[in-house]
């Protein structure tokens, strides 16, 4: 093995395919928007060099703002939704629930399989409050709290909260198997040692499993934060980025400003942007990793 | 020797411009030569949709007069249509026939060079006639040139539809002045009626309706006003427009969550008798004319016009039309070949299209239209009452400001902005754009 890792010729075998197929599809094109991003208009039509006039433009956008402050606030409610309530599933299962432990299972992990757009479609059935009262709606009514019906993905001041709850229902139970999976890993002396001195219920889990489970809460951290961040489809297909642009990310004004506006310059300096939040994101939920 | 070249090079350009002339010529009272030509058509309707079915039956027709003729059809969704046919202009590789959005998106296919004067071309082929000159206008006022470029695949005309029935349970007349408009909601929300249905979530059945009380009080040319700076969004008129739309929300006119529901949603609350009246185009028919869709049956389903603020601004006369989705010829595509092929399809469409659907596509048709439906025969003698028109309220808009104008309209129906802060978004975008 080791002659064989000494062989620079070898290592270039195994690493040079994949670095051309990573640079094809993954840095190319981010360099590519970079060029793209000096320019104005759509390339074909009106493509004519521009500076750093769409630099500019992004600190006067009023548009781009409001994207990258719902984007903020999804990121921050999903990601912990999703991680915080995959954790306490997996906890569930492992200590708590004694029977059906596989059907619920199944159950809990089943959204994930489902496509984004028959979720959206369900969950646009849930939240209905006109021709006819969905679900969640039937059941305010019935329990004699009319007060709190209303167009729940209609309003502005409701319809992130419904996509963020849409969203950590779909995805909650993937992060249970990967935690539940990490938890059967925890050895059983472990847990038996630990409550022999003393620790139960939450100092069990703060003192003994949460600094076990940790690398794979950052694991977790960072693949909920890389879905999260590109938030598009769901939205889409829940509340089309409405009312108004209380649910639209900055991947969906991305697509508008490129595509429907016809500005691709502009639109290259949003996926920069975009580029640049998953870069610092990536690194700051890197830096937990690295404290001991 | 130079003045003998130069003299050579000028002749010579000349033949060629002669020659590239007589393209155009080719096709004018002549039998068909029967050219070699697959036309490449994108559409936004399946070929046993709407107008597709249209578009495939003419051109199966001309495969008879011209069996050297072939055609590919295209299909893709009218929501990314003006990504596609951008994506295509960019790599210059517009199919040769392709439907697009009249208004702004055209002006940009036209100011690029890519597509054919058409209005020069029916000219040149002597077929001016078989478009109907009011379809003709309202596509030269929508692309603001003295000539069309594009065929209409549509002669619609837009208003409110009441239930017969709910009209009727409540004593209200159908409203000729925007006053009496006003009562009719009224009495019909204080006996318990939902007076509107509206698609809220598809944003442009409510945008109409400001767009509606913005040309009664303003005229015509408001919005193309606004959109060449003579005049600001923010301005009084169009503000009171938003305002409009925004008290009948509060008043509750339009029931609960009205920013949920779709077009087709609200269609279906009128023809159910959920909700007294709903703003539509005469597309609407169709579903009016489908038993099993109309609850409300035969007859239980009425049209009337924008009621009138002033007559001197916007007369009884005037109503809200448009030509649909609009079909554009390729510029580098187009040759002989197609202005046969597109004589062909002028000549033929109007009829086609009365004797298939009972629609009119802005062409003349000299087809019996007594065999039509009640619903499309209220249609033909509303068109028939129009002696001008107005268009939509983003139909001088760019795609920018164009969506603004209608996602803001869903915060403006819950009260989350004001009628000045929406008129305000619209300008922003409008000034954004410029930049």
């Amino acid at each position: 093995m080791k002659n064989v890792l000494a062989n620079k010729k070898a290592i270039a075998l195994f690493v040079v395919p994949a670095l051309v197929l990573y640079t094809a599809i993954v840095a190319l094109p981010v360099v590519w928007s970079l060029y793209y991003s000096l320019y104005s208009g759509s390339p074909g039509l009106k493509w004519e060099f521009c500076g750093l006039d769409n630099y500019k433009m992004l600190f006067n956008d009023k548009n781009f703002k409001a994207a990258l402050i719902v984007n903020v606030k999804y990121i921050a409610v999903v990601m912990f939704g999703q991680v915080g309530l995959g954790l306490l599933l997996a906890l569930m299962f492992k200590f708590w629930l004694k029977k059906f432990k596989t059907i619920v299972r199944t159950l809990v992990f089943f959204p994930v399989v489902l496509p984004t757009v028959a979720v959206g479609q369900l969950f646009a059935k849930i939240y209905e409050i006109q021709p006819n009262y969905g679900l969640l709606n039937s059941l305010l009514d019935g329990i004699g709290l009319k007060s709190l019906v209303q167009p729940w993905i209609g309003q502005a001041s409701t319809a992130l909260g419904s996509l963020c709850v849409m969203d950590i229902w779909v995805a909650m139970g993937f992060y249970s198997v990967i935690f539940y999976g990490a938890l059967l890993d925890i050895s059983e002396d472990v847990v038996e040692a630990a409550r022999i001195d003393g620790a139960h219920g939450f100092s069990l889990f703060r003192y003994v499993l949460a600094p076990l489970l940790r690398p794979v809460i950052i694991t977790s951290l960072v693949f909920s934060f890389s879905g999260t961040v590109k938030m598009f489809e769901s939205a889409l297909a829940l509340t089309n980025g409405g009312p108004g642009n209380a649910t639209k990310s900055l991947s969906m004004y991305m697509y508008n400003v490129s595509f429907s506006y016809s500005k691709v310059g502009y639109g290259s300096v949003i996926a920069i942007v975009i580029f640049l939040i998953c870069v610092i994101g990536a690194t700051i939920i890197g830096k937990f990793d690295k404290k001991d | 020797m130079k003045k003998k070249l130069l003299a050579t090079m000028l002749s010579a350009s000349m033949i060629m411009t002669m020659a590239a002339g007589s393209v155009s010529l080719a096709a004018e009272n002549t039998e068909d030569p029967q050219l070699e030509k697959t036309i490449k058509i994108l559409s936004i309707w399946a070929e046993d949709n709407d107008n597709g079915v249209l578009i495939k039956s003419i051109c199966d027709q001309y495969k008879e007069i011209n069996p050297n003729f072939n055609y590919e059809y295209e299909l893709v969704s009218a929501d990314n249509l003006k990504q596609k046919v951008a994506t295509l202009a960019a790599s210059n590789d517009l199919p040769d026939i392709f439907v697009y959005e009249a208004g702004k998106p055209i002006v940009e296919l036209i100011e690029a060079d890519k597509i054919v004067d058409v209005g020069a071309e029916l000219k040149t082929l002597g077929i001016e006639d078989n478009l109907n000159p009011s379809a003709v206008a309202l596509l030269k006022n929508l692309s603001g040139t003295d000539t069309i470029y594009d065929l209409p695949l549509g002669h619609n005309v837009e208003g409110f539809w009441y239930n017969k029935a709910l009209f009727e349970e409540a004593g209200v007349e159908v409203p000729n002045t925007w006053d009496e408009f006003e009562d009719v909601l009224k009495t019909l929300s204080d006996k318990g009626i939902q007076p509107l249905a509206a698609g809220g979530s598809d944003k442009w059945g409510v945008t109409r309706l400001i767009n509606a009380y913005a040309v009664r009080t303003m005229g015509a040319d408001a919005l193309s006003k606004a959109d060449q700076g003579e005049a600001s969004y923010t301005d009084e008129g169009y503000v009171a427009a938003a305002q409009k739309i925004q008290d009948w929300a509060t008043a509750g006119y339009f029931g609960e969550g009205v920013t949920t529901v779709d077009m087709n949603t609200a269609g279906t609350m009128l023809m159910s008798g959920d909700a007294a009246i709903f703003y539509n185009g005469s597309w609407f028919t169709s579903n009016l004319n489908n038993e099993s869709e109309n609850l409300a049956g035969a007859d239980g389903i009425g049209f009337f016009n924008v009621p009138v603020v002033d007559e001197t601004i916007s007369p009884a006369d005037e109503y809200s039309m448009n030509c649909g989705n609009i079909l554009c010829f390729s510029k580098d595509k187009y040759d002989e070949a197609s202005s046969y092929f597109l004589k062909y399809f002028v000549e033929n469409i109007g009829n086609e299209a009365m004797e298939k659907q009972g629609s009119l596509k802005g062409y003349t048709y000299d087809v019996s239209d007594d065999s039509v439906s009640g619903y499309t025969k209220v249609v033909l003698d509303e068109i028939g009452k129009a002696q001008s028109a107005f268009t939509w309220w983003e139909a001088t808009m760019n795609s920018e400001t164009s969506t603004v104008a209608q996602e803001n309209v869903q915060t403006l129906l819950n009260g989350d902005m004001t009628a000045l802060e929406y008129m305000e978004s619209i300008q922003d975008a409008h000034d954004m754009s410029a930049l």
